[in-house]
């Protein structure tokens, strides 16, 4: 295989979400570097992010108590904003020219996961996610803070309930285990000693407005991480960004949800160094620069959510305007992926576990409904006797197996099912 | 207030109840493998719950008849004499329940009469979670099945509810049931199938992953190949059971659609104990007699037909089937031949173990309670002997000390 066209595709597939009708064939005259940089570099004007209108939310107050007429029109109200925070984020993916900025959103909502099933509040969800978007390719320092002053995040980890003399080590200890430093880089000590530092947050729930409250935070110094003095929580955030643990373990995230899941990061990965400075961009540019993106076992599967809108930038679809659009989560369910609702703190899975079989049949079930729903102009661009080798360059795939070129041969002529079987084979569920 | 589906029931009560996001979602080709892999040994007993949602009125399910009260509370929608099934000297089915009047003479049918609990609750989302948290006095959020599940061995496939989201009945405090989506059925067809089949050859070039992407959608296939013949075919029906016309609403009402699934994974040895499948539509506040008696005829036929799909396979001697409704509807009609949320009403029992007849008192039309049916039976005497004699488990892990039973079971 060209490698090349191996580092191209995967530049498209994991450092933005697919390639549009075109875009693969430009990126292959222009060859990986000028690909890279291009992908790299945000443009001064995101006009396609810029027609996504942001969603309609309102403060929804707190939930009524069960049985009371109040409820219905409550649940009504919150299925309503949370359905319009959800077509806002995946048209925001599908439309955006700078594929990266809503990677990265991606990738740090699964880092800080947090899911609107105990959140409840759309508003507050939309809140975190807007935080994402501004700090995406920046310094984690300012992200840390802005996170440990995000409501959702807070309530999600039940920060409000950490008190001094009460305190709830849940949103601590992930800070040090999933946000921060990496499990087993800390002591049990160190946790109780980071939650006094986080105690005295309070919140209001339906809007995610932070307070802090000195009344509620503990003053007594503690002894974290070889360090003895009282830390305010921002202090103990930015004290725990400064840990060259922190340094290695964002790495490793990136190494995992950009470069493989199965492979070790190697102690070289450029990441590590490119990270001293803690800026995202830095980092994220070393690893797409990094030999390693050109090692053949370094493969990823595409999760749920990155193969559909992926597959809607190839189609021309935009998910808010599909026939029945809550539909998307319907299917998106069944794959085990709906945005804002991650299954726990830790995120997502990756690797094998999106490809089941149940989850085989669900993506072609998916796949039909999109299929049907676009027009394929950029297939039917493509003169009959080209569409099996030149649809590889449409979707952005690496390279078809003579398997699945023989599928899609026999199916040339039935330009949905073409695309439904490209869409669905093995070398476009996996990032080669 | 409109037809009101189990759906909304379960929308409006979100929250209220743990239920939903939580609960494991399966499809055919699990339960098929499970099917084949680890049967469920012959002989176990199997419930499947019928839940009515809307609350179905019971005076116009069995009419009693004779009794001039009946007929001067609800002059627009009482049934004439010679139009009802009767089943006793006093009390009829609804003219559309040919099929289960049949399994009635059979003596497969239990009727359970004045059904409810203390204290009624006439709102649809109250009166429904008490039903299925068995807990009238105070809110709680696990289902008197689902606190079963609890005590059960730990297992996606042991309660199965049809369709996507799992009622109240099935949360339990640890553990919960399952849900299999009626859409959950679509295997690839056709020529698109047969491509699909194409694609999942392994290939030399696949790397580990595109290897396991080939694979699953191979087995996706080769399961399915397995299964499909008991999918596709509708167990034979038995012939000692005459099909019955009329009564029907007319084609494939959902309840058959999802006992016929349920029939076919009880044939292929699914390993699950309890299964629950619903019907809506019974909120029948106006033009009640055509609405209710067109939804009756599809329960009654749905689950005729079911258990005669039982009969050719060796498990008909295995399944119990129950229905309820969340109330019944009042005595007295409202001016637009309908009637409002009432209180107590009967549940059938419906199996070959099941010793027929009627059990509990019907509740008199003369001394009603501020216009409604007085409650004669609790439903914990019901869920209690469903739990000790078909599941065969202890009641009090569920329902805790209670002492009431009806024995409808055949011991």
């Amino acid at each position: 295989m060209n490698a090349g066209r191996l580092e191209i595709s995967r530049l498209y597939q994991r450092f933005a979400f697919g390639p549009r009708p075109g875009e693969f064939t430009a990126a292959l005259k222009a060859g990986p570097a000028q690909t890279r940089n291009a992908l790299l570099a945000p443009p001064a004007q995101d006009i396609g992010a810029q027609s996504v209108q942001p969603p309609l939310l309102t403060d929804l107050g707190q939930r009524p108590k069960p049985n009371t007429p109040e409820l219905a029109d409550f649940v009504l109200g919150i299925r309503t904003q949370r359905e319009a925070l959800m077509l806002w984020w995946l048209d925001l993916m599908v439309k955006s020219d700078h594929g990266l900025t809503e990677r990265m959103v991606w990738f740090w909502h699964g880092h800080w996961a947090t899911s609107m099933s105990k959140v409840d509040h759309p508003l507050a969800m939309y809140k975190q996610n807007q935080s994402f978007r501004a700090h995406a390719l920046g310094d984690l320092t300012a992200m840390s803070r802005a996170m440990l002053n995000d409501g959702a995040l807070q309530f999600w980890l039940d920060g409000q309930t950490n008190t001094k003399g009460k305190p709830n080590e849940n949103l601590a200890r992930e800070f040090m285990e999933l946000f921060l430093l990496g499990v087993n880089r800390y002591t049990e000590d160190d946790v109780k000693a980071l939650s006094k530092s986080f105690t005295g947050y309070q919140l209001t729930s339906s809007t995610g407005e932070v307070r802090f409250n000195e009344k509620r935070h503990d003053f007594a110094p503690v002894a974290l991480l070889g360090t003895t003095r009282h830390f305010s929580g921002e202090e103990a955030s930015d004290y725990l960004v400064g840990k060259s643990d922190c340094q290695k373990f964002i790495a490793e995230r990136i190494w995992y949800r950009f470069l493989s899941s199965t492979e070790t990061m190697p102690n070289n990965f450029s990441a590590v160094s490119a990270y001293s400075s803690r800026n995202m961009l830095s980092a994220i540019t070393a690893a797409a620069t990094d030999p390693e993106m050109q090692k053949v076992k370094n493969q990823m599967a595409k999760a749920p959510l990155e193969w559909f809108i992926a597959a809607c930038r190839a189609l021309e679809l935009t998910p808010s305007q599909l026939k029945r659009p809550a539909q998307i989560s319907a299917h998106l369910n069944k794959l085990g992926q709906i945005p804002f609702s991650p299954p726990n703190v830790g995120g997502w899975p990756a690797g094998e576990a999106w490809l089941s079989s149940a989850s085989a049949q669900y993506r072609i079930e998916f796949a039909t409904w999109l299929v049907k729903q676009s027009s394929l102009r950029a297939l039917n661009e493509i003169p009959v006797e080209k569409r099996v080798v030149q649809s590889a360059d449409w979707l952005g795939v690496a390279q078809w197996s003579p398997r699945t070129q023989a599928a899609l041969r026999s199916s040339v002529n039935n330009p949905t099912e073409f695309t439904v079987l490209a869409l669905t084979s093995p070398e476009y569920v996996v990032s080669a | 207030m409109d037809t009101l589906t189990r759906r909304k029931f379960l929308k409006l009560t979100a929250g209220s109840v743990a239920v939903g996001a939580a609960a494991p979602l399966l499809n055919i080709a699990d339960i098929a493998e499970a099917a084949i892999s680890r049967p469920l040994p012959s002989g176990t007993p199997i419930l499947v719950m019928v839940t009515l949602y809307g609350g179905n009125d019971g005076l116009n399910t069995v009419i009693p008849f004779k009794d001039p009260i009946y007929y001067s509370s609800r002059p627009d929608i009482s049934y004439k004499e010679e139009l009802v099934l009767p089943l006793d000297a006093e009390l009829a089915f609804n003219p559309a329940m040919k099929s289960m009047k049949v399994l009635w003479d059979q003596k497969k049918v239990a009727i359970i009469r004045g059904v409810g609990y203390p204290n009624p609750d006439r709102s649809h989302f109250s009166s429904m979670a008490k039903w299925q948290t068995a807990s009238p006095e105070k809110h709680i959020n696990t289902g008197w099945l689902g606190r079963w599940i609890d005590t059960q061995p730990s297992d996606s496939m042991l309660a199965i509810s049809l369709g996507s989201v799992l009622p109240p009945l099935f949360a339990g405090g640890r553990l919960s049931g399952s849900v299999l989506p009626l859409g959950g059925l679509v295997i690839p067809q056709g020529s698109l199938g047969r491509q699909c089949q194409q694609l999942a050859k392994p290939s030399r070039m696949d790397s580990n992953l595109m290897a396991a992407a080939a694979t699953s959608m191979r087995n996706l296939f080769s399961v399915s190949t397995e299964v499909q013949p008991i999918l596709k075919a509708p167990a034979p029906v038995a012939a000692d059971l005459p099909v019955v016309n009329g009564g029907n609403a007319g084609g494939d009402s959902n309840l058959s659609q999802q006992l016929d699934i349920v029939a076919k994974l009880i044939a292929a040895g699914a390993p699950t104990k309890v299964w629950s499948v619903s019907l809506g539509g019974f909120d029948t506040h106006a033009n009640e007699a055509n609405a209710q008696s067109a939804l009756l005829g599809v329960v009654s036929d749905s689950i005729a037909r079911f258990m005669s799909q039982l009969r050719s396979t060796s498990r008909s001697q295995d399944v119990t089937v129950a229905v309820y409704s969340e109330f019944g509807r009042r005595v007295v009609g409202n001016g637009s031949q309908g009637t409002d949320h009432g209180t107590s009403g009967p549940m059938f029992i419906v199996g070959e173990k099941v010793n027929g007849g009627f059990y509990g008192d019907q509740p008199s039309l003369k001394n009603l309670i501020s216009g409604d049916l007085a409650v004669t039976t609790d439903f914990r005497d019901v869920y209690a002997t469903l739990l000790e004699k078909v599941l065969r488990s202890p009641a009090e892990q569920t329902l805790g000390r209670w002492a009431g039973r009806t024995q409808f079971m055949k011991s």
